[in-house]
């Protein structure tokens, strides 16, 4: 008999989530003995957590590949620069929360979810096989759904986050469907293990296969909002408290991104032919739906809402090119993509109105007579979503676009042209109303300095990405040296 | 021995009638959590198929993670379907309508 042996797995790729796991109880925890108006350390402890875990991933080493886990987890460059956004994008949105939330029930519990979801994100981000992909990815949503009905004194949150959880819970479904099907397949959960079967596997599977591709494609475009999967994102963003609409605007994104590319590249490359067809059709749907349907928009967080729908369409580009290019063109179009979102919430939680947020479009008339640099700011912004040139959005366009043309999608990359050019008017509309209109409506401002901070770092990031974009081009490029 | 294909024929007979239902149920929000938990049961009776057919534990121990996640999301499902009615006074898919979307 051979003596049981319990070997200690290496455990040093997960530190980061290791820690943001014990911060997340510890900020619960820490909350049951913090008097009301001190709740907001919560806050800073949640941000501080995002900044060690940070210099964790970095310290770690983010240049070589490391399995964990006996292959349940892997730590990797692109999976480490994927974290570097999650972690930013989650440090941003609770920036923008420490004053918003501060008068609802139950603070403490709202960044201990958000840390919570961000580890959700992060296992997501690292997984290299269908059980952590769900896992993170359930852990991401059931958080999502409750900050999204965090405001349960208020009809339209709840129902949001209802609709949400409806839909969520359907696409999961669907997800889990598709993945029984690859299982069944191949007989594994490991992404290149169910890759390597696929390539072997004889024309009977073939219908298995495609059953389980269409399902698990379905289920991940719905996390990422992609059309036609994407009926829950206007409402949802609309419900939601303002920075948690910010924090669904990319961090979600990013890790969906990553385990929509991993997928693709690890599970399904023999399929690439199927896959590619399916993703150019959703993707100009994506397109279409986004860049129309937010013409007709008077509330600037639904008008975001389908702007993200348009931006998904083009990001699906990078993936459809399916090359280096194209998925670093994904990390470029989601970085800059951070900057121009967040910016752009931060000006919108900064307008406060008798307590009700500046949401309609009108309430933005004249914000330039009133405070001009929120108003610079948000121009910039929006300029930068419309791909303007020399603004940093132009750049995440031109690099997924050129990597669609290079890889063959020529007439893809027309229809996203003109799509942007639709899009351009309904961003330029608001900075219209920011500069050309009178005041309508008084405002009264929220003076918060971390707030003011976040609004002028991420327009000076948005110019100096726009004058100078091969740094990031660069390190997203060298991100992908793992899985390619 | 049952062959694997009227497993197969049952989950997706299953996982049919959770889309369905949960497509034209027009009543109540509590038929939708049960739909939900339909398509989990679906793909759990999938999975446990190919696990014993493929002659590979796998399976069996993902659905084990299904069916843990599944009962958090209904705990979940449930209290924000609370937090909807202290609101709405109403679980009526009809009344799910102050976002138009």
């Amino acid at each position: 008999m051979t003596p049981l042996n319990f070997p200690l797995p290496n455990v040093v790729p997960l530190i980061p989530e290791m820690f943001v796991a014990v911060m997340g109880m510890g900020v619960l925890m820490l909350d049951l003995f913090l008097p009301k108006e001190r709740k907001v350390i919560g806050g800073y402890l949640a941000i501080l957590t995002c900044i060690i875990a940070g210099l964790l991933t970095v310290q770690i080493g983010m240049a070589e590949t490391v399995s964990a886990f006996y292959g349940f987890f892997v730590q990797d460059p692109f999976s480490s620069y994927a974290k570097l956004l999650i972690y930013a994008g989650t440090a941003l949105a609770v920036i923008l929360s420490l004053d918003y939330i501060k008068n609802e029930f139950g603070v403490g519990e709202y960044y201990s979810l958000m840390l919570f979801a961000m580890l959700g994100m992060m296992i997501m981000a690292s997984a290299p096989n269908f059980v952590t992909l769900y896992l993170g990815l359930e852990l991401m949503a059931l958080c999502t759904y409750v900050l999204v009905g965090f405001q349960r004194d208020v009809l339209r949150s709840s129902e949001a986050a209802l609709k949400y959880f409806i839909l969520g819970s359907l696409a999961s479904g669907i997800l889990l469907y598709g993945i029984s099907f690859l299982y069944g397949v191949s007989g594994s959960f490991d992404f290149a293990t169910i890759g390597a079967a696929i390539e072997h596997s004889g024309s009977g599977a073939h219908f298995a296969l495609l059953l389980g591709l269409v399902f698990v494609l379905a289920g991940l475009a719905f996390k990422i909002s992609l059309a036609p999967f994407h009926m829950w994102t206007p409402d949802a963003y609309e419900g939601a408290p303002t920075p948690i609409t910010a924090f669904m605007s990319v961090a979600p994104k990013v890790a969906g991104l990553v385990i929509l590319i991993r997928v693709l590249a690890d599970a399904l490359p023999a399929l690439n032919v199927e896959y590619v067809t399916i993703f150019s059709w959703l993707a100009v749907i994506s397109m279409a739906v986004g860049n129309l349907a937010a013409i007709a928009q008077r509330n600037i967080k639904r008008m975001l809402a389908y702007s993200t729908i348009g931006h998904i369409g083009f990001i699906m580009l990078g993936v459809i090119a399916g090359t280096a290019d194209g998925y670093a063109g994904v990390l470029v179009y989601m970085t800059i993509y951070l900057f121009m979102s967040m910016g752009a919430f931060a000006v919108i939680v900064l307008m406060n109105r008798e307590g009700i947020q500046g949401e309609l479009l009108d309430d933005f008339a004249g914000l330039s007579k009133v405070r001009p640099g929120y108003a610079l700011a948000m121009g910039l912004y929006l300029f930068s979503l419309a791909g303007i040139p020399f603004l940093g959005g132009f750049w995440a366009k031109y690099v997924v676009f050129m990597a669609a043309i290079e890889a063959g999608h020529l007439y893809l990359a027309i229809i996203a042209l003109l799509f942007s050019v639709v899009g351009a008017f309904y961003y330029i509309r608001v900075v219209k109303y920011i500069y050309f209109d009178e005041t309508r409506v008084a405002f009264e401002f929220v003076e918060n300095r971390l707030m003011q901070a976040t609004v002028a770092v991420t327009a000076v990031a948005v110019v100096a990405i726009g004058l100078y974009p091969q740094p990031v081009i660069n390190i997203c490029k060298a991100a992908l040296g793992g899985i390619i | 021995m049952v062959p694997l294909s009227y497993y197969l024929a049952v989950a997706a007979c299953l996982f049919a009638l959770g889309i369905i239902g949960l497509f034209l149920n027009r009543k109540n929000v509590i038929v939708i959590l049960m739909c939900i938990e339909l398509i989990l049961l679906a793909v759990n009776v999938n999975l446990a198929a190919f696990s014993h057919f493929l002659q590979d534990l796998g399976g069996q121990i993902f659905i084990f993670f299904v069916l843990t996640v599944a009962a958090s999301e209904v705990a979940v499902g449930l209290a924000i379907l609370v937090a909807f009615y202290r609101n709405r006074r109403s679980i009526n898919v009809e009344d799910i309508n102050t976002l138009q979307g």
